[in-house]
């Protein structure tokens, strides 16, 4: 990593947002070869903080530091992004891989991407599957890690409907499709796309319903 | 359960869900846990808990089940299956001129995730109900929630605390 980097890091936050981030006057655009797409796709692989933490890393590196990415752009591929079903972050990863190398490149940040979690994530499951048969894990997993899994649940549900716990017609929807699957035990999938088919009346933008 | 069987299953509530993670549990609770009985309740807990403490994207989680379901194999292929609706993007970029006539996407995808956080909590309920068995569980997950949410501690720590205090009480003959 080159030495300069966290000073212009710094710098590059301070600027004012009509500055031409691509032709900066100092220093030009870097180019961004296959191993830089790994590298940054790597690090971004590290962070903590979910979506968002990964976010940080490629506006820092992308964006900040390399200049290979204007602001508007990478706001712009972030809103797109988010309408793509599964990871925000998997479809950047698709999208910047595929700017910067073509479809071989799509591999190398999609794997680079992965690589941390999916190597941390065998290992833990493989220690789980180790202990599994210990006649103490079944009586101790109830009372520590299980309790604390179902609380990431709740923190995630709340984090994902911010928007959701006020009153709305989200919040009518969402309980809704609660009641459908806590009292009538209806298909979960059923529920999410009548679920959509709700949001194109309720959420369609206004002067479609003119 | 074959590993064809459950890329398809994940690639398939992976690809109908936003929002990274979290939405996924609740399909594959029904699915895997009470509908074909391959995973249990514990596992798809324990699955969820390790994204959670690993860096990296949250959905990673379902590696972990596919390596209790199917090894190595299992964790590599459900990885690429939840990878592959990320080139949605493609299309979505060379049309991002002529999106027009998909004005009504973001709003049936607004409605969807919204549905989603119900789904979650009525999740959350269920398995609730068969997990938190004795009072000892109760108070460590009242303990992890407040931690996580309230005092938004880093997992790692919440997860640590939780741990501790449960051990504790196991170690104590409270559990």
């Amino acid at each position: 990593m080159p030495a300069d980097g966290d000073g212009q890091a710094a710098d590059g936050d301070g600027r004012p947002p009509d500055d031409q981030p691509a032709t900066g006057p100092d220093r030009p655009p870097q180019p961004i070869n296959r191993r830089a797409l790994f590298g940054i796709f790597f690090k971004a692989g590290l962070a903590f903080g979910g979506g968002l933490g990964i976010l940080a890393v490629l506006e820092q590196e992308l964006v900040t530091r390399r200049r290979a990415v204007d602001r508007e752009e990478f706001l712009r591929l972030y809103g797109l992004g988010r309408i793509v079903p599964s990871g925000t972050m998997t479809a950047l990863a698709v999208a910047y891989g595929y700017r910067f190398a073509g479809l071989p490149g799509t591999v190398i940040s999609l794997a680079a991407l992965v690589l941390p979690a999916l190597v941390l994530t065998v290992a833990l499951t493989a220690v789980y599957g180790l202990l599994h048969r210990q006649a103490w894990l079944p009586q101790l997993l109830p009372v520590t890690i299980l309790p604390a899994a179902l609380a990431f649940i709740v923190v995630a549900g709340v984090r994902l409907g911010r928007e959701v716990f006020r009153p709305s017609r989200e919040l009518l929807l969402a309980a809704a499709a609660f009641a459908g699957a806590a009292v009538l035990h209806l298909s979960p999938v059923l529920l999410l796309l009548a679920g959509g088919v709700a949001g194109t009346v309720l959420f369609r933008p206004k002067e479609d319903q003119a | 359960m074959s590993l064809l069987e459950l890329c398809a299953v994940v690639f398939i509530y992976n690809a109908m869900t936003f929002g990274n993670g979290p939405g996924m549990v609740p399909l594959l609770q029904a699915d895997l846990v009470d509908r074909r009985g391959v995973l249990s309740t514990d596992q798809l807990l324990y699955a969820f808990t390790i994204a959670r403490v690993t860096p990296g994207q949250a959905n990673t989680y379902v590696a972990a089940i596919g390596y209790m379901l199917h090894g190595l194999a299992g964790a590599l292929a459900t990885t690429a299956a939840i990878q592959l609706p990320g080139y949605l993007m493609l299309p979505l970029l060379w049309g991002y001129q002529r999106l027009g006539a998909v004005r009504l996407v973001p709003a049936f995808t607004r409605g969807l995730t919204v549905a989603s956080v119900g789904l979650i909590f009525a999740a959350t309920v269920s398995i609730g109900r068969s997990t938190l068995t004795g009072w000892v569980s109760v108070v460590v997950f009242a303990a992890a929630l407040a931690m996580a949410q309230l005092l938004k501690w880093n997992p790692l720590v919440v997860l640590a605390v939780s741990a501790l205090l449960g051990t504790g009480a196991w170690v104590l003959g409270w559990a």
